[in-house]
């Protein structure tokens, strides 16, 4: 169970990557492309959707890596027990914040399935297909909070807190 | 008091934002102040290219669009963006009175109303060197950012390339292109003769914004309400197509002023622009043969009278 | 709800969230959605959304991530070692020594990236563990770096005068050589500064200078300057050349940097997946932060503050100096809990007619706001180079917010050097025009 989770924090980073390096070959080709006069359709509407799938994909490999930026100046000074707490409320708020946004996110993909929404450049892309790896990251991140708030819910410290401490006993 | 919002993607320097401005204004006073639509302009509350769609799902209820982002939706929504169909703002008007049905009904299965268009200025050559004849551009790269600007490239001869908006001024100064179709407005904005000498007068298409709203939050609005919108609409509506002509005069004076080389087309590239028209009307009427077949009908009969 | 209290609930809230450790991009959506909410508007979902896949598909963020991993990549390589060596004889005498490689190399990286965030998390990269290494004060260090990073912004290429060009229907091509001449500018206050620092606490930099500062050895030490000068030339070169526009050339600058990384034996394919999933971290966090502050700024959109705000600011009627002075601090206030790009895009609609009228020039005006964000970037509790340079180095960010304050103060020094002096501004463009 725990490899099999490892695995998929691992593929939600590595996709991500990917997104990056497809990024870096659309606007390669569409240099080269200039270079030899052929032109590669709509070039830039395909790195904004790299550059999308990439930024959602990764999110929750970065939440568990502790990536993700947030003020520790106040909680750091706390006990250990008010500190458990302050991290199972933020981690119960986050939660529902996120079960929201996958809910909102998932919606907007399907009305664009059901509308046939197709964009608007070169080449007409149904919407829905870049719009995917959008809402898959979302739920990913969600499953990611979920992981995290099972662990603190446990009495466990969080992976994430785990990084963070790492960074700060470097501090010292 | 019902409030809306209103989207639109142009800063507020250009035509059809002072147009929608207008538009609010008349329509607060008019009602009293019962309805009152804010203006969001330049793309600030909502994208440009999501402005369709949050007018349709109702996130916003009324939205100002350029017209052919939607042509992949739809290819009535591309009749304005069909080359050398109609070069002055009398064709255009009898196009737009020709489209306005199947525009209208395209975007009512959509659920949205159309209330208003506001044209720009024609569409017409920014180049690096002067250009008399097809034979002047040979080889050269124009921009494309569409199926029917990069055919227009193939056309004329030229090696369609693409380029995003804010790239536009370093890619001709390194020149990574050397010609380019669009409006003098948009060259005014950009401050064209920063980047290129000649500027060539072929107007080939006329490009309207339109003005559409969510028609669930419309028929919401009282009886008398939803009238003085569409009087004020149908006001916008003319004063977009009066002003516009001035408007599109002062800014060809602009670019003159600043030091670009304002011409006429010759007769040789004018008749050479006319056949490439004629392909694209064919290839385009190929796409949806029986609704753009209805709009090219009743824009040959408005012609004809 | 009446509007002053929906900002002082949704200030207040942020802030209690943010103490809290709520995560910042979590909380920039919360509150987004809570600004919704209480002016009634109830399709928080499908705004967020749209808002988000909107935002998420921009042209000119693309290169974004595609700097950070070529900061990866360099990281990576000799590079780091290679720029102290071959900056160092030239540096180890000047007072403030080696602090002056991470506000040149920024200087030199804003050459080839759009945006500050990741010209500090590549500088950053480079420089922060060697300076560590040698014994530098770690608060100068990070104080420096802060500063100097925001020079990607204003050093053209730059994502911001795009941002700003394009709102404010000014050329893009003049304002980005307008930012060239008060990039040296900061560059010189940065470096005078350090200078002046370093005279005053020499207990704070490593006491002996072990290199060799004799000419000869400068002069060797150019060879190793080699490889980074190449790279900057190879995107310069290929933007300059008619090969590629300023937003390709990230792509250019990240095949540049693989091949420098295969020529000096660091690429593995190990060391490829690591600075694959470092920027992935770095660009995921920035990315999320965006669209969080990108759904803030719709819900202020919706709420009118930021108009309301500017509205009132222009009743005053005030004469153009005080107009800046109190637009200097509407910006640095509203810069404390919005990024950069979100300020000018969401004041610049209602500032910029207030702006005109006053016979403020527009040009000069852009370059103004860059310095008025850039030292945004270094405000707490919301600002990027703060965010960038707190997961490089683990310190919490009111740390490192102390070390870059003065640097902010420098930017403030240059934002009152261009409005005495406009020409620093408008010189450059002006001899551009064709002749
Ligand atoms: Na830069
Ligand atoms: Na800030």
């Amino acid at each position: 169970m725990n490899s099999f989770k490892e695995k998929c924090y691992q593929c939600s980073g590595l996709l991500s990557g990917l997104g990056i390096v497809i990024i870096t070959l659309l606007l390669l080709a569409q240099i080269i492309g200039r270079l030899f006069g052929f032109i590669v359709p709509s070039a830039g509407d395909f790195a904004g959707y790299a550059l999308a799938a990439s930024t959602f994909l990764g999110l929750a490999y970065t939440f568990r890596e502790g990536g993700h930026i947030r003020v520790t100046l106040v909680i750091q000074r706390f006990s250990p027990v008010p500190r458990k707490i302050q991290e199972a409320v933020i981690l119960t708020l986050s939660l529902a914040l996120l079960c929201f946004l996958s809910y909102a996110c998932s919606s907007m993909v399907y009305e664009s399935y059901i509308y046939d929404d197709v964009s608007y450049g070169y080449i007409p892309v149904p919407l829905w297909i870049p719009q995917l790896p959008m809402a898959i990251g979302i739920i990913a991140l969600n499953l990611a909070v979920l992981d995290a708030w099972i662990m603190a819910l446990r009495g466990k410290t969080p992976t994430y807190s785990r990084h963070e401490d790492a960074l700060a006993l470097e501090e010292i | 008091a019902e409030k809306w919002h209103m989207p639109t993607p142009y800063g507020d320097g250009n035509l059809p934002t002072q147009i929608d401005y207008a538009f609010a204004k008349e329509i607060k006073a008019k009602t009293n102040g019962e309805l009152e639509i804010v203006v969001h302009s330049g793309g600030s509350l909502v994208k440009h290219t999501e402005i369709p769609r949050s007018v349709k799902t109702g996130q916003v209820q009324i939205g100002d669009i350029f017209m052919g982002i939607l042509g992949n939706q739809n290819p009535v929504f591309k009749h304005d963006n069909i080359p050398f169909l109609a070069t002055s703002f009398d064709q255009a008007q009898a196009l737009w009175a020709a489209a306005k049905p199947e525009i209208e009904k395209a975007l009512d299965k959509d659920g949205m109303k159309l209330l208003y268009a506001v044209p720009w200025p024609a569409q017409s050559l920014y180049t690096r060197n002067p250009v008399n004849s097809l034979a002047d551009l040979e080889g050269e790269k124009m921009r494309a950012y569409s199926p029917s600007t990069s055919r227009l490239a193939d056309l004329m001869g030229t090696i369609p390339t693409t380029i995003q908006v804010p790239d536009i001024p370093q890619a001709f100064s390194t020149g990574i292109i050397q010609a380019m179709v669009t409006s003098p407005s948009t060259g005014v904005d950009s401050q064209a003769w920063d980047y290129v000498n000649n500027y060539t007068d072929i107007k080939a298409w006329i490009p309207k914004d339109i003005v559409i709203v969510n028609k669930r939050a419309f028929r919401r609005l009282d009886k008398n309400i939803q009238d003085i919108v569409l009087a004020a609409a149908k006001n916008a509506e003319t004063e977009g197509w009066k002003r516009i002509v001035e408007r599109a005069a002062k800014d060809k004076a602009t670019l003159a002023e600043n030091g670009m080389t304002i011409s006429e087309p010759s007769a040789e590239l004018t008749t050479q622009l006319e056949a490439i028209g004629k392909t694209m009307e064919t290839e385009w009427t190929a796409e949806a043969p029986k609704e753009i077949g209805r709009i090219l009908t009743r824009y040959h009969q408005e012609l004809g009278q | 709800m009446d509007m002053t209290w929906i900002s002082i609930l949704l200030a207040v809230g942020m802030l209690v969230m943010l103490t809290f450790g709520v995560w910042v991009s979590f909380t920039l959506i919360a509150i987004g959605g809570l600004g919704l909410i209480l002016s009634e508007n109830y399709q928080v979902g499908m705004l967020f959304a749209t808002g988000s896949w909107g935002a998420a598909t921009s042209w000119s963020l693309t290169a974004l991530p595609l700097f950070i991993w070529m900061g990866e990549v360099l990281f990576r390589t000799r590079l780091s070692e290679d720029l102290f060596e071959g900056l160092a004889p030239w540096l180890g005498k000047v007072p403030g020594k080696l602090l002056h490689v991470n506000i040149l190399s920024c200087g030199i990286f804003a050459a080839v990236s759009g945006s500050s965030a990741a010209t500090a998390a590549t500088i950053g990269r480079m420089t922060l563990p060697e300076l560590r290494k040698q014994g530098y004060s770690e608060r100068m260090a990070i104080g420096t770096l802060a500063g100097s990073g925001t020079l990607g912004l204003l050093i053209p290429p730059s994502i911001i005068l795009i941002v700003y060009g394009v709102a404010a229907e000014v050329s893009i091509a003049r304002l980005f050589i307008a930012g060239a001449l008060p990039g040296l500018l900061l560059i010189c206050l940065f470096m005078g500064f350090t200078m002046i620092w370093g005279h005053l606490h020499k207990d704070e930099l490593p006491s002996t200078t072990t290199q060799d500062t004799s000419w000869s050895a400068r002069f060797k030490s150019l060879g190793k300057l080699l490889p980074v000068t190449g790279l900057i030339g190879f995107v310069l070169g290929s933007i300059y050349g008619g090969l590629t526009t300023p937003t390709e050339a990230a792509a250019i600058g990240v095949t540049g940097s693989l091949i420098l990384a295969a020529c000096t034996g660091s690429l593995t394919r190990q060391s490829f997946i690591d600075s694959l999933l470092g920027a992935v971290k770095s660009a995921c966090m920035i990315g999320f932060i965006l669209i969080g502050a990108h759904f803030l700024t719709l819900a202020m959109g919706f709420l009118g503050i930021p108009s309301a705000l500017a509205q009132w600011i222009a009743s005053l009627g005030l004469s153009p100096i005080v107009l800046i002075l109190y637009l200097t601090v509407f910006f640095v206030v509203l810069g404390c809990f919005l990024d950069g790009i979100s300020v000018v895009v969401l004041t610049v609609a209602v500032v910029l007619p207030m702006v005109k009228s006053a016979g403020i020039d527009l040009l000069w005006f852009g370059i103004f706001i860059v310095l008025v964000v850039e030292m945004s970037q270094i405000t707490p509790p919301v600002g990027f180079n703060l965010f960038v340079i707190q997961s490089l180095t683990g310190k919490n960010i009111l740390y490192v917010a102390k070390a870059a304050l003065p640097f902010f103060l420098l930017i403030a020094v240059a934002i009152i050097l261009i409005t005495w002096f406009p020409e620093i501004v408008t010189y450059l463009p002006t001899t551009m025009s064709k002749g």
